[in-house]
């Protein structure tokens, strides 16, 4: 009998395997539910429970600080999938992964961690992650949002909007405003949590897309927090917010790729199973078509995107290509779904297909992550500026 | 406990084709995944070590990539992975498949209980679980849909084993069954809901770091005559799909005589509507 001549060694893609689970677990869990929580404006905290279970939000975080030991790159295999059962849940995961927890993890001190970064990447507890004021989207030097410092720490006082998960968050990694006459260079970020004395939200918005997202208005009238709460050095909020730029541009193009795919899946499935003058609507070639736009721009941003993530993780700059990547796909993403709206003819325009809902999430991504306008501006300017 | 849980990976259809030349199934272009019923008994043996402690070993039986389905069972919260992988094991019957599953078992050393799916998706035999069970002369229980309680071996009263008390899903009723440890399961889908791989478990499921061995026909102590093809006692002729063709015929004549005529087709026919065809509508 022959014993075999080397010991063989097996072992399977890490890559593929995040993407199998999360697949798994959107055809599973999410997108049997995705069309009710839609409709009834209801945020799933049973699935956001469950995925914390599994050590999802600590993808892009070592073992060490409590993570699951991965990287950028299955962080967005991740919420590929994620997007692609339901886009509000995707967000809310990304953003807790990522925005919400990545100053905290970086900067907080033991007890922090202990206290805030740990429950939340457990999923106990949850983030959220504030710029936008309601008068400083884009421009973020027009931030007002004042941290003042005090005898043992620091006084925040201002208003910031568009916070998502915003009123349903343990704690909020805000950036402020602590010296006007400094513009960028006097912001920081603060940890508030929600139980800060002075801290309170509005009512949550009434959206066209993302619709189980919460977000609202969020008031802070003399918060009153420890030294510690702030997440780095004086005036670095700037730097703070550039070391994952290229991350979250990344993440907002993933969660585009994830819409797109579920556009595109929905249609073909619909081009076979319709048909009209006798045949299935798949064999026109206008049609055909369509699907081939759709196939040709997935392939070009999923590239794109694996690109980026492979960069971030091998720790190279690559902010202008997460960019256009980011434009790129988002774009893509909206044009596959106006596409969904027209194969799938006058049913489009019924709420009983997710086709809609894919047409309206969409929209949310060309705002976060950087509106069109101001990338394609950045864009350009930097490939001038060489 | 030790225990030992059989997952098979399998294409992730149950829409299988086959090579209409070699009747056997065609694997490519379809996604793999972990047998669906197998989850449920991975499940099972993670509640059990949660419970009274011990290890969880996955054991499958397949090509390279079916350390994809060990992977996940690690994932899960198995303990180690063990590929039986050899050119030899290629085209195994169940005969051979079960021997040769047996056979690392046997392997493995004293095992308190083995746990396996009732049914694959793919071959649909469900005789895996009781040939097992029978090579290595060992009490068994299928269609488990509760297990119900679970006494180990108590290591301070030697000769007094463990025991388990199952339920089994018969047609018309359900059995309660109290088996010897060791003993083998097989399970069906009522029995729990299989939990999904822990991301930090997964993740070091796909290193070196991974208890994933892999052994072959030498490993295991076969010849390779006795397994995959060769050793089979079964050799399949000829597989086909029926070819089931929809025979249409139109009725023609006033509405009338068209329902009038076709209930008494009905009625004339086996057809079954829905329980037992009665009467015809005023
Ligand atoms: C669903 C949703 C969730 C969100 N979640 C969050 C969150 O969690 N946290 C958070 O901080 N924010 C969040 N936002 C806000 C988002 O980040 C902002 O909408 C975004 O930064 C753009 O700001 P704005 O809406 O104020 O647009 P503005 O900046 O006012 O832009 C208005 C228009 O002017 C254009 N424009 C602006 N500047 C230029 C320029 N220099 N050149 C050319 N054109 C320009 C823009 O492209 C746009 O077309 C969310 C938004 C949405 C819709
Ligand atoms: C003559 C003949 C030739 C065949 N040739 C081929 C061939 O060339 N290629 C091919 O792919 N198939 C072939 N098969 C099918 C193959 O034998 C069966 O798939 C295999 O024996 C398992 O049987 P099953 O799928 O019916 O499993 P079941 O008995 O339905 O499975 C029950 C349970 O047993 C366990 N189990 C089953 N198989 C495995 C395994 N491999 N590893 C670990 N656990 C397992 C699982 O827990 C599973 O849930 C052949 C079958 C015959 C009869």
């Amino acid at each position: 009998m022959k014993k075999s001549d080397t010991p063989v060694k097996i072992r399977s893609n890490v890559e593929d395997m995040v993407r199998k689970t999360m697949k798994d677990f959107v055809d599973k869990e999410v997108i049997p539910i995705a069309r009710e929580y839609d409709e009834q404006a209801k945020f799933p905290d049973h699935l956001f429970k469950q995925l914390g279970d599994m050590g999802l939000f600590g993808i892009r975080y070592p073992r060490d600080a409590g993570g699951s030991g991965g990287n950028t790159t299955l962080y967005c295999i991740a919420m590929q999938e994620l997007a692609r059962g339901l886009m509000s849940l995707g967000a809310t995961v990304a953003m807790q992964c990522l925005m919400a927890t990545n100053g905290l993890y970086l900067y907080g001190t033991p007890e922090l961690h202990e206290r805030y970064l740990y429950p939340a990447l457990k999923g106990e507890k949850k983030g959220a992650f504030q710029l936008t004021e309601p008068d400083a989207g884009s421009d973020l030097k027009a931030v007002s949002t004042r941290a003042t410092r005090t005898a043992d720490g620091w006084v925040i006082n201002g208003m910031k909007t568009w916070a998502t998960s915003g009123p349903r968050a343990d704690f909020h990694t805000v950036l402020c405003q602590t010296d006007p006459s400094k513009g960028l260079k006097g912001l920081g970020f603060f940890l508030v949590p929600s139980d800060t004395p002075g801290f309170s939200f509005s009512k949550p918005f009434d959206l066209l897309g993302t619709r189980s997202s919460s977000i609202s208005e969020i008031y802070f009238s003399d918060c009153h927090i420890p030294a510690h709460h702030h997440l780095g050095q004086e005036g670095q909020g700037l730097s703070v917010l550039l070391k994952i730029l290229a991350e979250i541009r990344i993440m907002t193009a993933s969660l585009a790729l994830g819409l797109h795919r579920a556009a595109m899946d929905d249609s073909v499935q619909y081009c076979k199973q319709r048909t009209a003058f006798g045949q299935p609507i798949g064999n026109y070639q206008l049609i055909q078509a369509k699907i081939a736009n759709m196939a040709v721009n997935l392939e070009a941003g999923q590239l794109m995107v694996d690109k980026v993530t492979h960069l971030i993780d091998n720790g190279r700059s690559c902010l202008n290509e997460a960019s256009m990547a980011k434009y790129f796909t988002v774009e893509s993403a909206c044009a596959a779904a106006d596409e969904a709206t027209r194969i799938f003819g006058g049913y489009a325009y019924s709420m009983e297909y997710s086709v809609q809902r894919y047409y309206r999430d969409n929209r949310f991504l060309l705002y976060g992550g950087g509106t069109h306008e101001v990338l394609q501006t950045t864009i350009g300017r930097e490939i001038l500026s060489k | 406990m030790k225990l030992v849980v059989l997952v098979k990976q399998v294409p992730n259809t149950t829409r299988v084709k086959l090579d209409p030349k070699t009747g056997n199934l065609i694997r490519e272009g379809l996604e793999s995944i972990v047998n669906p019923d197998d989850l449920h008994a991975l499940e099972a043996a993670l509640g059990i070590k949660e419970e009274t402690g011990g290890t969880v070993t996955a054991l499958s039986m397949g090509p390279p990539q079916a350390v994809d389905a060990l992977t996940q069972a690690i994932g899960m919260g198995a303990d180690k992975g063990i590929l039986l992988c050899d050119r030899a094991f290629a085209g195994a019957d169940t005969w051979a498949t079960s021997l040769t599953l047996s056979r690392a078992i046997r392997k493995l050393g004293e095992v308190d209980l083995i746990i396996c799916g009732h049914q694959a998706i793919d071959g649909d035999t469900a005789q895996i679980g009781p040939q097992v069970a029978d090579w290595l002369g060992l009490a068994q229980a299928t269609y488990v849909k509760e297990i119900e309680h679970l006494t180990p071996a108590d290591p301070d009263k030697p000769g007094k084993p463990g025991e388990i008390i199952v339920k089994r899903r018969l047609e018309n009723g359900v059995e309660r069954l109290a088996c010897q440890l060791p003993a083998l399961v097989t399970v069906i889908k009522e029995l729990n809901q299989p939990r999904y791989a822990h991301m930090e478990r997964l993740i070091t499921a796909c290193t070196d770091k991974a208890d994933i061995l892999v052994w072959n026909a030498a490993d295991i102590g076969v010849n390779t005559c006795d397994v995959g093809l060769e050793g089979s006692n079964t050799h399949v002729i000829k597989t086909f799909t029926p070819n089931f063709k929809r025979q249409k015929e139109i009725l023609e004549g006033s509405r009338q005589e068209v329902v009038a005529e076709l209930f008494d087709r009905l009625k004339k026919s086996d057809t079954t509507l829905s329980g037992k065809f009665q009467g015809r509508p005023s």
